[in-house]
């Protein structure tokens, strides 16, 4: 199930993790998104929109190309912007609109104007308002047909109500500190 | 002249005789089939029958049950569709047990055994059954079901006092305390099973837990919710008869466990959160084990290796895919007497489970080659080829259930399509398959490979697909087969509604179909070629939904493609449909 994506390299991970085994890879790239998480919420929004309102707008590869936005101002070590396609299969799905904020990673799939829309509204600085005012959108405008279109190919596989219940508890457990698992660590 | 007096002779026999003979007619489809012979033969079969399960509650009325099985003494009901199980249907979408409930208080007298799964259920509902049935109710099993509260247990627990069996797993029950088991320990000497497990049910007392002990001398069957287990040792040592145990969590010190002595039967096991420095106190009595549930243990792929090799009489087997292809080889040279073999998938993120954790062709033909009595059959697995497939086909021919779902995270999958494979699967297969699930990805099995599908399942009822096929042209093929297909889920596909319209009217058997995600239209009109008389059909159409997402850390508005919900029913259009679901009223 592949699909274009619109992938920021701000920390050229692609060159580095170039020697590494496929699986490694696919782990590493999992790991350093948290890493790149914690930065990326530090970095000046009105950039960080630019970028992706523009990444979101530019379906044909251009190929490895430094990309400086117009309209703020440039520090030295500003992440370069390296546009990064995915083989295309033959769908017309749009990119998904990934938004980081705040240490929390959410992706939506959601046709380009739309994409704009909750970018203008972000700006306007609505609260969560947003996703509901999106719901009624969806659910009322002419472009249902596409929306369908775009959903059918992409059907993530769910887990079981009860096992997700039980990786939910278990990671609770996890990030708990408990005494005795610091004690093990204190023995050996 | 002749065929007078053998008429004659027919209609002479007693009833009694028929009778008497009648009794050793279990098996719901022979049943069905003696009843269709003349109406004497139906009425007995009517007087007789002893259990009834309605796959799907609105294919029927409780009127219409009450006026064929008015003596009927035990009920299997079920409601939501399956994937409710999976978080993909409205909570709200149906299958109410109230008019049920209404009618078995008011005229089923024989009732003594109840299952509800995946139903709603209020606490007025359990009021009317424990006020009605009372001492009579043997069995009350509310399975997957939501909607009530510890206060509708209370008056279980009060009233029935003859209850054997209180079977709650899975169900979503607000907790306002723990006076319902206290009840239940109070009035009840007869319990033989209990279980609560994998709810939420956290304000229990072990107390009451060790006086069901013993007063319950035939207890066999105890799972429960999260309970530490050390605060349980004095119920394990009173649960003399205890043969089947599962839940509870470790909290303490690994090595005040070993304290903790398991009752003498005990062979049915599911210890939770159980974890590496935990699991040696199964160890002095791992060879008795017959089925084991690690679905929610904390175990990697050494441990599973370590556990297994210790149980060679185990039938059961419930995991994750951190089992792996390594432990998967240890269970096929160790475990011969296997018969069910359950690989759920277990978290996608990293650092969460075993990188050794996943399934691929390799532990899948370890298990083919070894476990030769394997009769049910689900794996999740992160690589696959043919030959895998094939040797599925070649080795186990006991096998009646198999499921086969790829996951995801694999990104390129060489031996694809799976065309070859899965003929191979189900021409070995054939003739003992009855449930068979296929959950791929695009690409993974082309329109031949569905048409396999259609032309080597003759015995199978329920099917599962998943992102199968290439176009239309492939599911007219696949519908042209699949003589016995009751039950038909899919998913993910991309077939057009006229299609599948067309391929409902062409399955000779099938009563019911769910699906998701499929070429809609604006309208749904294509669907209407499929209309007919008994033939309800309903939509969910595309809708957005708040979910929590895999850490339970953020909450995630996601996609949910339309359902189409399709069914034969005697009852006509049923009528307590939320907003989120569309009836086609024609």
């Amino acid at each position: 199930m592949s699909r274009s994506t619109v992938e920021l390299d701000f920390f050229r991970m692609e060159k580095e993790n170039s020697s590494k085994s496929h699986t490694q890879k696919l782990f590493d790239r999992r790991r350093s998104f948290r890493d790149i998480q914690g930065v990326i919420s530090k970095l000046n929004p009105d950039l960080l929109k630019t970028v992706i309102a523009s990444g979101s707008s530019n379906q044909t590869p251009t190929g490895n190309g430094n990309f400086l936005p117009s309209k703020a101002s440039t520090p030295k070590d500003l992440p370069v912007y390296t546009p990064i396609f995915a083989p295309i299969s033959g769908s017309e799905s749009t990119p998904p609109l990934t938004i980081f904020y705040n240490g929390n990673v959410v992706v939506f799939d959601v046709p380009r104007h739309k994409a704009e829309n909750i970018l203008k509204l972000a700006e306007k600085g609505l609260p969560k308002t947003v996703e509901s005012a999106d719901l009624k959108l969806a659910a009322s405008s002419n472009d249902q047909p596409q929306l369908l279109q775009t959903l059918n190919g992409d059907l993530p596989i769910f887990r079981r109500k009860s096992l997700q219940r039980f990786l939910v508890k278990r990671k609770e457990r996890l990030t708990l500190v408990s005494p005795y698992s610091c004690a093990d660590y204190v023995q050996t | 002249m002749e065929d007078q007096k053998v008429n004659k002779a027919c209609s002479g026999m007693p009833d009694t005789v028929f009778e008497c003979v009648i009794h050793y007619i279990h098996d719901s489809r022979d049943r069905d089939a003696v009843s269709l012979v003349c109406r004497r033969w139906h009425d007995i079969d009517a007087m007789t029958r002893k259990h009834i399960t309605i796959a799907f509650c609105y294919t029927t009325t409780p009127g219409q049950l009450l006026k064929r099985f008015r003596d009927l003494e035990s009920l299997k009901l079920k409601g939501k569709p399956r994937a409710a199980m999976f978080n993909l249907i409205p909570e709200d979408w149906g299958g109410y047990v109230t008019p049920w409930v209404e009618e078995i208080a008011r005229s089923f007298r024989c009732l003594n055994a109840i299952h509800f799964r995946r139903m709603i259920v209020r606490d007025s509902d359990l009021e009317l059954l424990a006020q009605s049935r009372g001492n009579a109710l043997q069995v009350l099993k509310l399975d997957k079901c939501s909607g009530f509260s510890t206060d509708g247990l209370l008056h279980i627990g009060r009233s029935c006092r003859g209850l054997r069996t209180l079977f709650l797993e899975e169900s979503t029950i607000m907790e306002k305390d723990g006076e319902w088991l206290h009840e239940l320990a109070l009035n009840n000497t007869v319990l033989e099973t209990l279980s609560f497990y994998m709810t939420d049910l956290n304000d229990v007392r072990f107390q009451d837990l060790e006086l069901i002990a013993r007063n319950c001398r035939s207890l066999v069957s105890m799972k429960i919710s999260d309970i530490e287990i050390l605060d349980l040792a004095v119920f394990f040592s009173a649960a003399t008869a205890l043969e089947e145990f599962g839940g509870g969590f470790f909290n303490d010190q690994p090595e005040r466990y070993s304290a903790v002595s398991f009752p003498q039967r005990l062979c049915q096991l599911g210890l939770a959160y159980m974890g590496n420095n935990e699991m040696p106190i199964v160890f002095p009595f791992a060879s008795r084990l017959k089925k084991l549930d690690l679905l929610y243990a904390l175990l990697d792929t050494e441990d599973h290796c370590l556990l297994i090799q210790r149980c060679p009489n185990l039938e059961v087997l419930e995991t994750r895919n951190v089992i792996g292809d390594r432990g998967l080889e240890i269970l096929a040279r160790y475990c011969k007497r296997l018969r069910r073999l359950r690989i759920e998938r277990g978290a996608d993120e990293q650092g969460m489970e075993d990188e050794e954790g996943v399934v691929s062709q390799r532990g899948l033909i370890a298990v083919a080659q070894g476990c030769l009595e394997l009769e049910y059959w689900a794996v999740h697995v992160s690589d696959i080829t043919n030959a895998a497939l094939e040797c599925i086909g070649t080795h186990m021919k006991n096998l009646s259930d198999f499921r086969l779902v790829l996951l995801d995270q694999v990104e390129r999958i060489n031996d694809l399509p799976l065309d070859n494979g899965v003929l191979a699967l189900l021409r070995g297969c054939c003739h003992k398959l009855r449930r068979f699930a296929l959950y791929l990805r695009p690409g993974a099995l082309s329109d031949v490979g569905l048409r396999y599908i259609g032309q080597y399942s003759p015995n199978v009822r329920w099917m599962l697909l998943g992102n199968v096929g290439e176009s239309d042209e492939g599911l007219l093929e696949f519908s042209r087969g699949c003589p016995s297909l009751q039950k038909l889920e899919m998913r993910g596909c991309c077939f057009s509604e006229q299609a599948l319209a067309k391929a409902v009217l062409q399955l000779t058997s099938l009563r019911y179909m769910w699906l998701q995600g499929y070429r809609a239209t604006e309208t749904g009109r294509d669907l209407l070629v499929m209309a007919r008389p008994f033939w309800n059909i309903e939509l969910i159409p595309a809708r957005k939904v708040a979910v929590p997402d895999q850490l339970g850390e953020a909450v995630v508005v996601s996609d949910n493609p339309a359902h189409i919900i399709a069914y034969y029913s005697l009852a006509g259009q049923r009528t307590d449909f939320p907003d989120t679901v569309v009836p086609l009223i024609l």
